[in-house]
């Protein structure tokens, strides 16, 4: 029994024994670091980047802490490592990956850099330069209301890019839009219809016979004269009347909000497709 | 081996299992649900709190607005703010005489036969989120949201 007791305890110990393994080696942190970054854990991998950094700082890890500061949203911080990276061979990733930064920042201001004309990389470089006016045409729909002229938004882009580009240039110089105006006089001259004309055809059939209604039911009432029932229904009649112009107008307003969100989500989701026109940099594989 | 020890084996035996029972268990026993639909009444407050006098014309319109119309209408009002809430909230946001205008425009809306909500974002009760702001015609308030959103009510 005794043996058996001694045995019974032993065994665990000798299977959780203490390791001598050093988790904290700069090398492992790496490792782990590295997987973090591949699974998508941006966060928690700059964490431990930034925990080597002074011990075994590379060029590859400085890059990939700039990648993973832009991916959760610091971008301040991302561009930050351009600076370290300017003499390394990322030197032309960096730049394009911190006018990425600029862009995300402020995209409806991005395009104000070509108008100061003070690049933040070398003009001489033409890869750099071409995704700097791909991101300007970009930012020239996304903010400016005077635009450029179609062949400075389109030619910086080739093919389906181009295309697409084309495509957001007409929705931009050609909006889809309905005027509030023509809508509220539409509603004043035949009740619903301004509603029908933003598309809204229920609404618009549901003003035309609640105010003919009420119209008719005044209209009747006056003629039998019945007097107070003639003028509540005259009373109603008028509020429907006036709020259906109002709402035609505010109708409109609306569905130009609609075409406004739906043209600066197509896009972003352009841009997120095309990774804002970055190359995908494969760490992982 | 004596039979106590062989007790004494099993007890030891039977304390390690305990203390390490599976205590996920917890998760798979039964829940209370309940499948009733849930009571969206909002208790109305008649009071007139306000000594403003535009604030007690649109109090007096709400008032009278929810005992002829909505207490006897009962909840169909597909919209959240329901009309008379809306009416209130417009009033705070513009003035009585537009809040009016914006009244009867959505009064429209709500009676719409045809039903066409479909445009309208949901909230999480789900009824359709239509907000005074967006119909004040000052186009920068108007918060666009698209009918696939489900917005937080609260």
């Amino acid at each position: 029994m005794k043996y058996c007791l001694i045995f019974f305890f032993l065994i665990p110990l000798s299977t959780l024994p203490q390791s001598s393994f050093d988790f904290h080696s700069p090398e492992n942190i790496k490792k782990f670091a590295d997987h973090l970054f591949c699974q998508g854990d941006y966060l928690r991998a700059v964490e431990e980047y930034e925990s080597i950094k002074n011990s075994n700082l590379n060029d590859t890890i400085d890059f990939k802490i700039m990648l993973c500061y832009s991916e959760i949203g610091l971008y301040q911080m991302s561009n930050l490592s351009e600076v370290r990276l300017s003499k390394s061979i990322f030197k032309k990733e960096a730049e394009c990956l911190s006018l990425k930064n600029r862009f995300k920042a402020s995209p409806n201001s991005f395009y104000k850099i070509s108008e100061i004309k003070v690049y933040p990389f070398s003009k001489e470089d033409r890869l750099t330069l071409n995704y700097f006016q791909k991101l300007t045409s970009v930012s020239f729909l996304l903010g400016s209301n005077e635009l450029i002229s179609k062949d400075e938004i389109i030619n910086p882009f080739d093919g389906y890019e181009k295309k697409t580009m084309l495509s957001f240039y007409e929705m931009k110089v050609n909006p889809a839009c309905k005027s509030p105006a023509l809508a509220g006089v539409f509603s004043a001259v035949i009740p619903g219809s301004g509603k029908m004309y933003v598309g809204e055809w229920g609404d618009g059939i549901t003003a035309l016979l609640a105010t003919s209604l009420l119209a008719f039911l005044a209209y009747d009432n006056f003629r039998a004269d019945h007097k107070t029932r003639a003028w509540i229904f005259t009373g109603l009649g008028a509020f429907f009347y006036a709020g259906n112009v109002y709402g035609s107008i505010a109708a409109a307003q609306i569905f130009n909000a609609r075409i406004n969100f739906e043209f600066s989500e197509g896009i972003n989701l352009f841009l997120e497709q095309k990774n804002y026109f970055m190359p995908e940099y494969d760490f992982c594989n | 081996m004596t039979l106590n020890s062989y007790k004494f084996f099993f007890i030891l035996l039977f304390l390690s299992t305990s203390a390490f029972c599976q205590i996920d268990n917890l998760k798979w026993q039964k829940a209370d649900l309940s499948y009733e639909k849930p009571d969206n009444f909002i208790p109305r407050n008649y009071s007139f709190e306000s000594d403003d006098p535009v604030e007690f014309v649109t109090k007096s319109f709400t008032n009278a607005y929810w005992f002829f119309v909505s207490d006897v209408d009962g909840d169909n009002c597909p919209f959240r703010p329901s009309c008379s809430v809306f009416f209130l909230d417009a009033a705070k946001e513009t003035n009585i005489f537009q809040a009016s205008l914006m009244f009867f425009d959505r009064f429209t809306r709500d009676t719409n036969f045809a039903k066409g909500h479909y445009h309208y974002p949901h909230v999480r009760s789900g009824y359709f989120y239509d907000p005074p702001q967006n119909y004040t015609l000052n186009q920068g308030k108007i918060n666009y949201i698209p009918p696939a959103f489900i917005v937080d009510d609260k």
